[in-house]
């Protein structure tokens, strides 16, 4: 098969082009009323594109994904189970979780078990928000509005239960938006041999 | 043999099978709770109902809606019956796919599920859970009921080794049979009824009989659960390897979960098989997996006592090599062999032994009355070690064992030891004379008496880390496969023993575990030969 050619004309300069001065003149006052507007002109005129970061920061979007939080209840406690739902979809495998069990004499024992240790590498981590959709009991959350602090040694990036819980949401509460009864609070329906049917 | 037909397919059944069993045992599933082949038939949780379209044929009177007349008018359908139950018959027609069964098996689910907790996120059960996948498979609807699901006792204690869940628990009565017909030892029973339904102790008991944690094997929920697995993996990380029990004589298959990302064992399942163990395995022998990582030995040691110098694992080989060259009389080196270790093991010690000159042959080998184990008629054999037939048989005749070790080491006829596994010894004070002498080399995965007698301990894999091959008291060789991998440069025993040979001038000629298996069987008849197990 022949192949097509297709003649593009290229465009010629004109006279005043060619002479390059009154070209690069419209330009620099392009670039000079911008300069003296942003400079000097009053502050409801200026048309300025960037920020001075890190000293002024850029307001995100409200459903970006930051670092991670654990979910709080309102004792303190973590919402999280340690069921593993997070780090079996993680697609970095960048959380560790070690369950454990609440004792004999906590009114959870039975319901709920917590996480021992919860660790998650926010190097590795690829900031999918897997972890968030997998988790049953909304106590993982993506929602700080924070995004890494650089920083020079690979063990600051792990971020351990405690540095977890304590990190707010950008509504700046440790809580969860879905509350519900707990085991053992006064509000929760169970009913069990001892107290009758 | 007489046959049936399930679903258009035709089934093969002895006399006396049930429907169930006789698919079963072809190898198609008809969705069960309640039925367990090695176990009575209870016929209580009507999974398994199926429609027999042969026979007197059997209508159940029913009202059924009717759109045109806006009522419910009388019908019939087929009664269905429960497949674990009715007995097969020659040329009968079963349906057990069909949309009658599927709508019976949907309500049974329905029921089931109807107060379940639905505590999947902290369930142990979760990923293996019978619930789960019927649901899936059978069911697939949302919940229609909308009130507060029952509540039963959570977290309760069974006994050392079993906690129950009464929410998630559907009665089957498995766990209660697996008492009464395996262990001999009526521990549960049930009380209550309908949704109150609920698994309770014999009053003044614990669920600590030697078969405990078959309860919770034969559990499809998460009802009941083992204290030791309890919340320390999730079962779909982990993967399953063919292993042989090290407990005891009896030589129990089992099923090593572990989970590759971490090179862990988690647990010990049984895996059946009809010949050895059928369905079962005692508690002692389902925690044995903890040996392969407590106690476990990764460095060799040079010396006893405050004196010792930590190896390279590289550095044994060698080391085991000039302890050997140095002996003034190679007729006064005992070799002892393990019963504890594969008949690969011992093998490759006994033609080292052939090829160094060293004839007096021992056996190292746990002594019941030592450790406490008491064989029991089930499945507990007297004799607490895997190996012994294989050791023997690998050696032709039978062995003195330690105490004849210790005999020929007073009397002054041995005065130096090349031992093999950690097991034996166990006795206090039993192997004192050993530590006077200035060599003895153990090749062990594990600390033991024996292995701390030892002037030079040298780590090998153990039997997880490893193929080889256990015999069993009825003679039966079975061979197991590697689970997860050895601590860095370790090596399995018959391996370091090649590289001992090699650095003291002989080769024994294996490169892998298929050349000792092939020598090792030349000489033996096939009956003996070991099997992959089924």
């Amino acid at each position: 098969m022949a192949i097509g050619v297709k003649v593009i004309e290229k465009k010629k300069r004109t006279a005043l082009e060619q002479m390059y001065v009154p070209e690069i003149a419209k330009g620099l006052i392009v670039t000079s009323k911008r300069f003296f507007k942003n400079t000097f002109g009053p502050e409801e005129k200026k048309e300025i594109a960037t920020v001075c970061y890190p000293e002024e920061k850029r307001e995100y979007p409200a459903r970006f994904r930051g670092i991670h939080r654990l979910t709080q209840r309102a004792d303190g406690s973590p919402r999280c189970v340690a069921c593993l739902c997070c780090s079996t979809a993680c697609p970095a495998q960048c959380i560790h979780i070690e369950a454990a069990e609440y004792g004999e004499d906590d009114p959870r024992h039975g319901y709920e078990r917590y996480p021992a240790v919860f660790t998650i590498d926010e190097l590795r981590c690829i900031y999918c928000g897997y972890c968030v959709e997998a988790c049953p009991c909304d106590a993982i959350r993506m929602d700080t509005g924070l995004h890494m602090p650089p920083s020079t040694a690979r063990d600051h990036f792990l971020y351990d239960k405690d540095t977890l819980l304590n990190l707010p949401g950008r509504d700046g509460t440790f809580l969860t938006a879905n509350p519900r009864h707990e085991p053992g609070d006064p509000t929760h329906p169970g009913i069990d041999r001892e107290k009758g049917h | 043999m007489p046959t049936f037909k399930l679903n258009g397919q035709e089934i093969p059944f002895e006399k006396g099978d049930t429907i169930i069993r006789a698919a079963w045992r072809a190898g198609v599933e008809i969705p069960h709770y309640c039925w367990h082949p090695g176990l009575s038939v209870a016929a209580n949780c009507r999974m398994c109902l199926v429609h027999v379209k042969s026979g007197r044929p059997m209508a159940m009177p029913i009202l059924k809606w009717d759109e045109k007349k806006k009522a419910y008018v009388p019908d019939t359908k087929p009664k269905l019956v429960p497949a674990c139950q009715q007995a097969a018959e020659e040329g009968a027609d079963v349906d057990s796919v069909g949309a009658e069964v599927q709508k019976a098996q949907a309500a049974v689910q329905e029921l089931l599920l109807l107060n379940h907790p639905v505590d999947c996120p902290i369930c142990d059960q979760a990923g293996e859970c019978k619930l789960q996948d019927y649901y899936e498979e059978h069911q697939h609807t949302l919940k229609r009921k909308r009130t507060e699901p029952v509540h039963k006792p959570k977290g309760v204690r069974f006994g050392p080794t079993i906690v129950y869940d009464a929410e998630r628990c559907i009665m089957c009565t498995r766990c209660i049979r697996v008492c009464d017909e395996l262990a001999q030892d009526h521990v549960l029973d049930m009380r209550e009824r309908g949704n109150r339904n609920e698994i309770v102790l014999a009053p003044g008991r614990e669920l600590d009989h030697d078969y405990s944690l078959m309860t919770e094997h034969v559990c499809p929920v998460g009802a009941l659960t083992s204290r030791d697995f309890r919340f320390k993996a999730r079962v779909w990380f982990l993967k399953s390897a063919e292993g042989v029990c090290t407990g005891c004589a009896r030589g129990c298959n089992t099923h090593v979960d572990h989970d590759p990302r971490y090179g862990k064992v988690y647990r010990l399942r049984p895996r059946d098989n009809m010949a050895v163990n059928r369905f079962w395995m005692c508690d002692a022998g389902m925690m044995t997996y903890s040996e392969v990582h407590e106690g476990r030995l990764v460095t060799p040691v040079l010396g006893r006592g405050a004196d010792i110098e930590k190896l390279l694992p590289e550095e044994a080989a060698a080391e085991v090599a000039a302890k050997l060259e140095g002996l003034t009389d190679r007729g006064k080196l005992a070799i002892v062999l393990g019963a504890g270790m594969s008949s690969e093991d011992n093998f490759v010690l006994a033609r080292f032994a052939e090829r160094f000159g060293a004839s007096r042959l021992y056996l190292a080998a746990r002594q019941a009355e030592d450790m406490g184990w008491t064989g029991d008629d089930i499945l507990k054999h007297p004799d607490p070690n895997p190996n012994r037939a294989g050791a023997e048989k690998v050696a032709g005749r039978a062995l003195g064992d330690l105490d004849d070790l210790i005999g020929d080491v007073l009397a002054g006829q041995v005065s130096a030891v090349l031992a093999l596994g950690h097991h034996g010894g166990e006795a206090a004070g039993a192997l004192a004379a050993l530590e006077k002498l200035d060599v003895v080399i153990t090749l062990a995965s594990n600390d033991g008496p024996l292995v701390r007698a030892a002037s030079l301990q040298v780590p090998v894999a153990s039997w997880a880390e490893t193929f080889g091959t256990f015999v069993n008291a009825d003679g039966l060789a079975q061979t197991f496969e590697r689970a997860v991998p050895s601590p860095e440069g370790i090596e399995p025993a018959w391996r370091t023993l090649v590289a001992v040979g090699r650095e003291l001038g002989f080769d024994l000629g294996y490169e892998r575990t298929g050349d000792v298996r092939k020598d090792m069987n030349a000489t033996k008849p096939a009956a003996e030969q070991p099997q992959a197990t089924a």
